[in-house]
């Protein structure tokens, strides 16, 4: 296993956000987690990269205990996030804003900008252009790039369809799965729970900081409750997140 | 009423005028080349040097004498605004109790000068250490806080120098400490009083003799620290750090993403904003020959950070012209006397309401602005809150 999380707890001063959460990711895989609103699905992503600190249990990356290594050095570890909201750096260009994303790395990366201005000719177009003037998608996209100029082996990715139009959804979507096929994991979380589960392998469904169920993705698409709950079938029966 | 519209509208294109002006500079200047830059330097230089000369001063500063108010609070507050440009205006974070460290270099250049009998040469870079070091002091518990929080500790610590120094019976209480040394003269050579310098206003004076009655030496010596405080930091905002800062200003989380060593940084800024207060008041010490914790009130933080906001946080020419305002614009229209605070609010209102972004503003930080984020040492970007609330309720109103 690439990434594991074995019973994680997570705290925000004394509310519980994740509580005893585990999850295995593998190496070329694309794993996604899907929840409602406030299930923790950003706080997990957080935790593997070191914004937030847990409070019990370990995460281990590559063989390696990561559980308390500080966010900036897990970068060149090899764990790249693309974070909720973008965190596109506004005053920046889209140039600086990729140089950024390769800050912890020393040599030459002439190679991976290229990769990106491949994946995204978008991006190649508005090189000059500040971050923060970008549209919501161009900023996803420049998010996603950033992430992937250092070189991670694990990506993760916080609802990266979050605000786009449908046709751009697709587009992310798509590249994402080309940037799994050229090598790199992916730790996908999503509200568009259909679309996740179409391109990943495996799925985790949390509740309230619990995982609740783990199966192969096209397995979970067929499931009734998860069906019910996150993919807009039968309203009547919805798997709410019980309050605390 | 529609009077009143009228104006606003005289003042508005007269803005726009001014405006399309300092574009037209900032274009020429983006353009210029090597050797064109550094003549635009020297000619600063040369200027500055020459700015203390009677005929400027009558302008200036009719009614006091114009070299002593170039050293402070001229000088000294652009050197404050310098440093406290690091720490707001480069790394984003707010500090309400820069004077700290500007008090922390006056006592020790006063407390070592008068007390110990070092000279002024011996204190200046011990000064610059002590200050440096109380940076990190206080930064190292409260930079993990963000935002206003951190504003509040600041704040906190600027009064709990100045108190402690009032409460300090050994460094004169109240009273604080007299009798504190000039730094001894370099060299009693004095410029020859022939033309052209008899003209320039430059015959006869001996600038490196530091004595009571010529203030222009102390000027040139704090010329001098203002020119390193600027290469320095000029060299660094150019350097990964600078990078590093400008990452954490507009997405302290984002930055830790990147790689960016986040509290590390933080904490250089700190230090380096805190080395550079620490300076400016070995300077001042050193000339004031008697300083006492009423020179260190709450209002120097205020009136620095003032200076840094209204010339346009993170643009050096911006921050120096800010400081220059903020230090000029109350000795000049002294014959106002006691209300000459209340056309300085008055003034500093009008400003901010008609160019928020500062007077020289730097063009990423009007992005940031818009932004919302990295404004005002992350103000804006405060404590992480729960994410995404917009979506939520919309995934809500969906369900
Ligand atoms: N900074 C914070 N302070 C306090 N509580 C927080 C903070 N951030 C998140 N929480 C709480 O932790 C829980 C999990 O939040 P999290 O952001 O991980 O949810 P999420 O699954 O990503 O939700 P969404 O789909 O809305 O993005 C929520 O109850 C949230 O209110
Ligand atoms: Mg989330």
């Amino acid at each position: 296993m690439l990434l594991e999380l074995a019973d994680v707890h997570v705290h925000y001063g004394k509310i519980a956000a994740i509580r005893g959460l585990s999850l295995e990711v593998g190496e070329g895989e694309i794993v996604t987690l899907i929840g409602a609103n406030g299930a923790g699905k950003t706080t997990t992503l957080k935790t593997v990269s070191g914004l937030r600190p847990l409070s019990r249990g370990r995460i281990v990356f590559d063989g390696r205990d990561i559980s308390r290594m500080p966010g900036h050095k897990r970068v060149l570890a090899g764990i790249g996030q693309s974070p909720e909201g973008r965190g596109v750096f506004p005053g920046m260009t889209v140039a600086d804003n990729l140089a950024m994303g390769a800050y912890a790395r020393r040599g030459d990366t002439s190679k991976e900008l290229a990769e990106v201005y491949e994946l995204f000719p978008r991006l190649a177009e508005r090189k000059d252009q500040l971050g923060g003037t970008m549209s919501g998608g161009e900023q996803q996209m420049l998010a996603i790039g950033r992430a992937l100029m250092a070189r991670p082996k694990v990506l993760l990715l916080d609802e990266p369809s979050m605000g786009l139009a449908p046709m751009l959804v697709q587009q992310i979507f798509s590249i994402i799965v080309e940037i799994n096929r050229r090598g790199t994991t992916v730790l996908l979380v999503e509200q568009n729970a259909a679309q996740a589960l179409q391109v990943a392998h495996r799925a985790y469904v949390l509740e309230t900081g619990r995982i609740v169920k783990s199966a192969p993705a096209a397995d979970l698409l067929d499931d009734p409750q998860v069906r019910a709950a996150y993919l807009g079938g039968a309203a009547d029966a919805p798997i709410t997140a019980d309050p605390e | 009423m529609s009077g009143a519209r009228a104006d606003k509208g005289g003042s508005v294109s007269w803005l726009t005028r001014a405006r399309a002006a300092l574009r037209g500079v900032r274009e020429w200047w983006d353009s210029a080349s090597g050797p064109v830059r550094w003549s635009v330097y020297l000619l600063l230089i040369v200027g500055a040097v020459l700015l203390p000369a009677d005929a400027v001063g009558n302008v200036m500063s009719p009614d006091s004498n114009w070299a002593d108010l170039l050293f402070f609070p001229i000088g000294g507050y652009i050197l404050l605004a310098i440093g406290l440009n690091v720490v707001v205006g480069q790394a984003g974070l707010l500090d309400l109790g820069y004077v700290a460290f500007f008090a922390i270099g006056g006592y020790t250049m006063a407390i070592l000068g008068e007390k110990v009998g070092w000279s002024f040469w011996e204190i200046l870079p011990v000064g610059i250490v002590v200050a440096a070091l109380s940076g990190v002091i206080l930064g190292a518990p409260t930079l993990r806080l963000r935002g206003d929080y951190l504003a509040i500790v600041t704040l906190g610590f600027g009064e709990i120098i100045r108190i402690t120094a009032r409460n300090t019976p050994a460094i004169g209480g109240p009273n604080g400490i007299s009798g504190i040394p000039h730094p001894p003269t370099l060299t009693d050579w004095s410029i020859p009083d022939v033309e052209p310098f008899t003209s320039l206003g430059l015959g006869g004076l001996a600038p490196f003799e530091y004595g009571v009655l010529d203030a222009r030496p102390y000027y040139y010596l704090m010329l001098a620290a203002i020119i390193v405080a600027i290469v320095f930091v000029v060299r660094l905002n150019r350097s990964r750090v600078g990078r590093a800062w400008a990452a954490i200003r507009e997405d302290e989380d984002a930055a830790e993403l990147m790689g960016v060593p986040t509290f590390k940084f933080k904490l250089a800024a700190f230090a380096i904003g805190a080395a550079i207060g620490g300076s400016a008041g070995v300077l001042y010490g050193a000339q004031v020959t008697s300083l006492n914790p009423a020179h260190f009130e709450f209002m120097v933080s205020a009136l620095i950070l003032a200076a840094v906001v209204l010339g346009g946080a993170g643009n050096l020419p911006g921050v120096i012209l800010g400081a220059f305002i903020v230090a000029w614009l109350p000795e000049r229209f002294r014959e106002l006397k006691d209300y000459r605070m209340l056309f300085f609010g008055l003034a500093l209102v009008l400003m901010m309401a008609l160019r928020p972004e500062g007077l020289l503003p730097s063009r990423r930080r009007k992005a940031e602005l818009e932004e919302g984020t990295g404004g005002m040492g992350g103000l804006g970007a405060g404590v992480a809150g729960p994410d995404g609330d917009p979506h939520e309720v919309k995934a809500e109103v969906a369900g």
